[in-house]
């Protein structure tokens, strides 16, 4: 019996297995023993001592992380709010908004970040429209910069951290922010001291999901970002498909893998104390 | 002394767009009653309770805490304590920390709350639960908690929303007398909402009978159950004999009424403004009603005829009676050793005028 039903999830499973595999594991496992390879092809660790040692990369490295993070930040910001509209809506209003959220994804991310850059270009409507109201005397800068990979970045992931935040604040008891409100709190202190804390499993969820695909990305920095704002994954794609140095390309992208995992990793072990476990397991 | 009258409402109205879901309610709660609103689902009472508390604002007439007029002032403000149907325990606080949150708004120092915290758990009973979480207590004991959640604050008013209906039958009888116990310990006004009639008799100093958004009555247990206002209050309250019939006439002080089965019922103390020819509807009791063997002739409060049916039931036995087309249904008590319950049996029923009412029947 048992023997039965190991063989067939074993015969379930593999066609993806071998994908993934031949696809996924093999070529990382191939790139992470080329990453340790010098101009002679002999094994050395040299790609990563030059990050330690110049200067450009750890300044790229932390804007990389300083870009998500202000992502992160902004779909928190922006975000919350719609969940929380989303929780309090009725089926049907939910499943619109859910709808409206996703909708923008139908669209190629290329496109979109293009149709972000005749929004915020000098020539955009947003600098137009400020200039003739007085308002600025020169067009802001809002594109090639930090600020316009952050926008875009926000536009891309936020509807990640919406969807997360949403499924944890469904799970919430609604009376207890009447309990919160009987008991002699107002809105605000409601907010922080009831809703906030149980809504932490998604924010969690959200916070990470955006962090690490911010970390990654690659089309909207290229885009929105130019020349002057480069991150880990566009010089990883410089090194490999321009320079044709792919032990260095190699090196950087495990940097930014390596980078990522350390710092989710301390986050969520920041969060999740005893009484996050004791609270929130099932 | 004058009585001190704690909640006041005045022709207190709500409507949900067009519908009108609670009218003309009015009702003073002195301090220390307990009173309950009672009413099948829809009736309005929780609408009414969730005004007092403030989660709805009335849409017409006045609601007084301590004499002071209430309409629009937030929850928050009102210094209420609420315990609701699901319990509404913070799950990521410590049964400490929930009874603390009310103190902890309130700016009151770390020793006094540990000290009002251990009181009022020692009040439910619970001392030992101080450090776990809500969901690691049973359902009793989560209702105790909330309960001393609303009490530590020491509320103006006490309010509680079907707060045993989550409850299994033997833990609802536990809490209710717990709930009996601690009223009469600390004497706090409180309003209770149930559709439990014998919550609401066995609990209440005053009972607020509610149909459709109106009162029907206000009274005290003994009252509603004994001189209802209307029939709503009588079937909705207790099991009950209903009979229909019209006015055969007047004798001193008692109204003869013949039913249609062609029973004649006699009637003490009843509405004697009915005439004779009016139809009227006769309610008795099945714990009122007496069960003999004896074939004595039938005559007035008595009807002759054959046993239906039988349930024992523990402490009493619950018989149907096929008489003159009428089913009456008798609740005698198991000590009653007169009758042998067979059913096929012919048997006869017999009352006293006292234990009948009588009402004019509703048109319709």
């Amino acid at each position: 019996m048992t023997m039965n039903k190991r063989l067939s999830i074993l015969l379930l499973t593999a066609p993806s297995m071998i994908v993934l595999l031949g696809v996924f594991l093999l070529p990382m496992l191939l790139m992470l023993l080329l990453s340790f390879q010098n101009d002679e092809q002999a094994f050395s660790v040299e790609n990563y001592l030059l990050f330690a040692k110049d200067p450009y990369y750890a300044e790229i490295m932390w804007r990389t992380i300083r870009v998500s993070l202000w992502t992160v930040l902004c779909s928190l910001v922006l975000g919350f709010p719609v969940a929380m509209f989303m929780a309090q809506a009725t089926g049907k209003m939910r499943g619109i908004v859910t709808m409206l959220i996703l909708a923008p994804h139908l669209i190629s991310v290329v496109i979109r970040n293009f149709g972000w850059v005749v929004v915020l270009g000098e020539k955009g409507w947003i600098n137009e429209v400020l200039l003739a109201l007085g308002l600025i005397k020169e067009p802001l800068r809002l594109l090639y910069n930090e600020l316009g990979v952050v926008i875009g970045l926000t536009d891309s992931f936020i509807a990640y951290m919406v969807l997360a935040i949403a499924t944890s604040l469904y799970a919430i008891d609604p009376s207890l922010s009447k309990a919160a409100s009987i008991l002699g709190a107002s809105r605000v202190r409601t907010f922080f001291t009831v809703t906030l804390p149980l809504s932490l499993p998604g924010l969690v969820a959200g916070t990470t999901l955006v962090f690490s695909l911010s970390m990654s990305a690659f089309v909207t920095p290229a885009l929105m970002g130019g020349t002057s704002v480069k991150v880990m994954p566009v010089i990883a794609y410089e090194q490999i498909m321009a320079t044709l140095n792919w032990p260095l390309g190699a090196a950087l992208a495990f940097l930014l893998l390596g980078s990522t995992i350390l710092l989710v990793t301390l986050y969520t072990r920041l969060i999740e104390t005893k009484r996050y476990k004791e609270v929130f397991s099932s | 002394m004058s009585k001190v009258i704690d909640v006041e409402l005045r022709s207190l109205m709500k409507k949900f767009q067009n519908n009108i879901v609670v009218q003309d309610f009015n009702l003073q709660v002195e301090q220390g009653e307990f009173v309950s609103f009672l009413g099948p689902s829809g009736c309005g009472k929780t609408t009414t309770l969730n005004m007092i508390a403030g989660f709805l604002d009335p849409d017409g007439g006045d609601l007084l805490i301590k004499g002071q007029r209430m309409n629009g002032v937030p929850p928050y403000k009102r210094e209420l304590g609420m315990v609701f149907q699901t319990y509404s325990l913070f799950p990521h606080m410590t049964v400490a920390e929930n009874i603390a949150y009310g103190l902890k708004l309130r700016k009151i120092s770390k020793s006094q709350i540990q000290e009002r915290v251990g009181r009022v758990l020692d009040l439910v009973k619970l001392p030992h639960v101080a450090d776990r979480y809500p969901k690691q207590l049973s359902g009793g004991q989560r209702q105790r908690i909330a309960i001393a959640r609303a009490l530590v604050i020491e509320p103006s008013l006490l309010l509680l929303d079907e707060p045993l209906s989550n409850l299994d039958a033997k833990l609802r009888e536990e809490l209710r007398d717990e709930l009996k116990r601690l009223h009469q310990e600390i004497g706090v006004t409180t309003i209770f909402v149930t559709h439990d009639q014998e919550e609401a008799l066995s609990l209440s100093d005053r009972i607020v009978v509610m149909n459709h958004g109106f009162i029907e009555q206000i009274g005290t247990p003994k009252d509603i159950y004994n001189r209802p206002a209307s029939e709503f209050v009588h079937t909705f309250i207790g099991k009950t004999n209903r009979l229909e019939g019209e006015v055969a006439g007047h004798e001193g002080d008692s109204l003869i009424i013949q039913t249609i089965g062609g029973l004649l019922v006699e009637a003490k103390s009843a509405n004697l403004m009915l005439l004779p020819g009016q139809k009227a509807t006769v309610f008795i009791r099945p714990e009122k009603i007496r069960l003999s063997a004896d074939t004595a002739p039938e005559g007035r409060n008595r009807a002759n005829g054959q046993l239906k049916l039988s349930s024992f039931l523990g402490s009493y036995t619950e018989c149907e009676v096929q008489a003159n087309g009428h089913s009456i249904s008798v609740k005698l008590q198991t000590v009653d050793k007169g009758v042998e319950l067979v059913p096929g049996k012919a048997v006869s029923c017999s009352w006293d005028a006292e234990d009948v009412l009588v009402m004019p029947a509703e048109r319709g």
